[in-house]
């Protein structure tokens, strides 16, 4: 048998060496004594160096009795231990970070779990930041956000499934729910999706996120990507499915409808009704966003009509010199915008600050003054691109700004007309998407009125007495409602 | 052909959406323009007209409901032919794909129609169809259920339109109206059956009905968005016979939109061209609706399978589009559409349920 551990030790190191392509970091030790041969081996950076030396070495080295297979796991003082007869599996624990020790004429070789894992530790959110509530955001290290995971959801209700993912290139996954909350079907959409994955290598939980969306055509994201524990943790006990890979830094979540895409933990740390108000701030700023830049376009280019009168002299004032049609001017600036964007993202922060000053201020300022755009433009302008940045997942903003462009261009063709095709188009668009197979635009279709409380606006935690119905959860109800709203107050009247 | 249609759960929808489903079907084309189509007929009287041909509709409603009860989960297509035969009750399955064809053909032809009035009169007509087609086909490729998304997503977003017509309210003479009762009830009858057009699309209820869960509560919302559809045209009828001299109502074809002209805000002077150009999100679910009874019966009678006879039924309605290419002949086509849908719908299902009572009559007789 090739795979099979041979008996002899030059066999044993001339097998291990071909299997590691004569790596120079596979470390091989041999230990002569008189009454056997004992041969280690690890990769060199990936183990605890430390723990072999005093753990495994030393006992190996001062005891003069013969070693055993059996004695090897029962008196060596660490915990992973186990017996293993095929190469090819030897091999692939070296990789990740076991110690083999074969002992001559043994079938069995013995491997010890040391691996020494690269992680940072936990930092603050970078990309999703709140003013007010837990600042923790995951690490790449699978092992550590699965611990900040069963730190925060402290339940033995907890499911966490390992899935392989990569076919060449392997990543670990976890799929993580509560089992007596979470849908049945949900999880198995989830499952199903996650083994039938074909592909190479995922790099990442926003590439998983692609791979298993329901619309990959579709800008919008239909599964949520996010880095804070406790946005993840808040999903999975509303009872949705979370999604974990190792390497990784963000998480997804999944059913998801397209409201919660404008949700922010933030909204549950504020008092209710700054909440409510913030998240509907958040929707008019999307409906701005998307909305304003073309009426200005299509106003201009086309219905002169429906601008009043005192505001159509200034117009025409601050765009009396501009040589470009409006679609033109709106789009150079729009353009501007998103190279600032994109220019700040890619520098240095400290760079990417005085970018945003020279770029947004000097050059607004000397377009003006040059007579390239409308001061009202730059207003407008402005005005969508600051709107768009407070969409709270970075996908859906995104998202929103891209909209823009077609939405402009359709403005500038055909006017209104051009504007309410598209809007009607993007309705008709969000209809038709689904997030692993439940309705996008759900509690609005299909309506479910008593789902608004937690997705649309947020009222008082004592008035959620049910679980939304949209999320499907096996168990209906929060709490019992005179529960939590009666006080056993000290002093009663 | 079966009667009866098997539906799984998935497909089927509550109840209530039948409010919306009926109500944006209804509401469309016809509504920019019934003030003046009743006032030439019944003159300051139209209100009568409206009333009573509203109360007629929820009659037709309730015989429509009461044929559908008969069955399990039948739809039209499915009752004719049991009750005539296949022959026949094909026939007049085609019968009803040919009309529903044409007032689709109707309604986008008379958008595009207002639009080149009041906004672009030189955007071509195929452009402008192919925008409606492209939507429609995005749409109704999804299914039933988007389909009454549409109309429900698309009703929240248009109906806050009727609050601007409070301003012309503000500027009526309720002198207009006076003396009352000037026309012959003859003239109010026939302004009751003129007022068919606007409200024709109410057949829907006939095809979708197998894809509703709780058939039960259908009466209701079904009643409701008649109320809802009839009150409107109360609204924007009485509101232009106070606006409108006698002389300007009658020289105004669009009347409806033409109220929107002095409504302005403080960043928008002319309402007018937002609610010409919004008033695409009426038609929108009237188009998307009738287009998937007809790609639901092309479906059942010939079993076309696909997404083919989507693209086909497109193809049709961009050349019969083309084709009316004048004022004059949208207006003829118009009004043959409105004449066979009153009979279709409005005096059909009478004879329809009256062949099932005598065919449920004569099976009794003979068993016993």
């Amino acid at each position: 048998m090739e795979n099979q551990v041979p008996l002899n030790k030059d066999a044993y190191i001339k097998m291990m060496k071909q299997q590691f392509n004569d790596s120079p970091d596979l470390i091989c030790k041999t230990f002569e004594s008189k009454h056997q041969t004992i041969i280690i081996h690890f990769v060199n950076y990936q183990v605890k160096k430390d723990y072999l030396e005093r753990d495994l070495l030393e006992p190996l080295t001062t005891s003069r009795r013969p070693w055993s297979v059996h004695d090897l796991q029962n008196k060596i003082p660490l915990a992973s231990s186990k017996t293993e007869n095929s190469i090819k599996k030897i091999t692939n624990d070296l990789i990740h970070g076991s110690v083999s020790v074969y002992i001559e004429g043994e079938p069995d070789v013995v491997l010890f779990a040391l691996p020494n894992l690269e992680s940072r530790a936990l930092n603050r959110a970078e990309t999703e930041s709140l003013v007010f509530g837990p600042q923790i955001s995951f690490t790449e290290s699978l092992v550590t956000n699965l611990n900040v995971v069963r730190w925060r959801l402290d339940t033995d209700d907890l499911v966490v499934e390992k899935v392989i993912l990569g076919e060449r290139i392997k990543s670990e996954a976890r799929i993580i729910y509560l089992k007596s909350l979470a849908n049945d079907e949900n999880v198995n959409t989830m499952r199903q999706r996650l083994t039938d994955l074909v592909v190479d290598e995922v790099e990442d939980t926003s590439v998983l996120s692609q791979l298993i969306e329901d619309s990959s055509s579709s800008v919008f994201p239909q599964l949520i990507t996010t880095e804070l524990p406790d946005r993840f943790c808040n999903s999975i006990s509303k009872g949705r499915v979370g999604v974990m890979l190792d390497k990784s830094p963000t998480v997804l979540v999944g059913p998801m409808s397209f409201f919660e895409f404008f949700e922010s933990t933030e909204d549950l740390y504020v008092r209710w009704n700054m909440g409510t108000f913030i998240r509907f701030l958040r929707f008019l700023a999307m409906f701005i966003s998307i909305v304003l830049t073309p009426m200005y376009v299509a106003a201009l280019t086309y219905h002169y009509e429906i601008i009043p009168a005192s505001l159509l002299i200034s117009l025409g004032q601050s765009r009396a010199t501009v040589p470009f049609p409006p679609v033109i001017e709106a789009l150079l600036l729009e353009m501007l915008i998103e190279f600032l964007r994109e220019a700040g993202a890619r520098l240095p922060t400290k760079v990417g600050q005085t970018m945003g000053i020279v770029g947004g201020i000097v050059l607004g300022q000397a377009a003006v003054k040059a007579g390239f755009t409308s001061n009202i433009l730059i207003i407008v302008i402005a005005l969508s691109a600051l709107a768009s940045f407070t969409a709270p997942s970075y996908l859906m903003g995104s998202a929103i700004r891209i909209i823009r462009f077609p939405m402009i261009l359709l403005a500038g063709a055909w006017g209104l007309i051009g504007i309410v095709f598209a809007l009607s188009f993007l309705v008709i668009h969000l209809l038709k998407q689904k997030s692993l197979g439940r309705p996008y635009l759900a509690p609005i279709y299909p309506l479910e009125l008593r789902d608004f409380n937690d997705a649309i606006f947020r009222s008082t935690f004592q008035r959620n007495v049910k679980r939304p119905k949209y999320i499907m959860t096996k168990d209906k109800k929060r709490f019992d409602k005179t529960k939590a709203v009666e006080k056993n107050d000290v002093d009663p009247v | 052909m079966n009667a009866n249609i098997t539906v799984t759960k998935s497909q089927s929808v509550r109840a209530f959406y039948l409010f919306f489903i009926i109500h944006t079907i209804q509401i469309g084309a016809g509504l920019m323009g019934v003030p003046r189509i009743l006032f030439l007929e019944a003159g300051s009287d139209a209100w009568v007209s409206i009333l009573i041909g509203g109360l007629y509709i929820h009659f037709i409603a309730w015989i429509m409901i009461l044929i559908l009860r008969e069955y399990e989960n039948a739809d039209i297509l499915g009752i004719q032919c049991d009750l005539f035969g296949a022959f026949f009750g094909k026939l007049m399955g085609c019968i009803f794909i040919i009309y529903i064809f044409f007032i689709l053909l109707s309604v986008i032809r008379n958008y595009i129609e207002v639009v080149q009035v009041f906004i672009f009169p030189e955007i071509p007509i195929w452009l402008m169809t192919l925008f409606l087609l492209f939507l429609m086909i995005y749409c109704v490729s999804g299914g039933l259920r988007v389909v009454i998304g549409t109309c429900f997503l698309f009703f929240f977003l248009t109906i806050w339109l009727v609050f601007t017509i409070y301003t012309p309210v503000t500027y009526m003479d309720w002198g207009h109206f006076l003396p009352v009762f000037q026309s012959s009830p003859l003239e109010i009858l026939k302004g009751s059956q003129k007022m068919t057009y606007t409200v024709l699309g109410m057949e829907v209820l006939l095809f979708v009905y197998p894809y509703i869960e709780n058939k039960k509560k259908i009466a209701v919302p079904v009643h409701l968005a008649i109320v809802l559809t009839t009150f409107l045209i109360l609204l924007v009828t009485v509101v232009s016979i106070g606006y409108f001299s006698d002389y300007q109502l009658r020289e105004t074809v669009w009347a409806t939109l033409s109220l929107f002209k002095i409504v302005s805000f403080s960043i928008i002077e002319r309402f007018d061209f937002i609610a010409v150009a919004i008033w695409m999100m009426v038609i929108i679910p009237n188009i998307v609706l009738f287009c998937w009874i007809l790609l639901h019966s092309v479906k059942r009678m010939f079993n076309f399978q696909g997404k083919r006879s989507l693209y086909v039924i497109a193809v049709f309605l961009f050349i019969g589009s083309i084709l009316f290419e004048y004022r004059m002949s949208v207006n003829q086509m118009t009004d043959l559409t409105a004449q066979v849908g009153f009979y279709l719908v409005f005096v059909y299902p009478l004879f329809l349920y009256l062949v099932l009572q005598v065919r449920k009559i004569w099976r009794k007789r003979r068993a016993s």
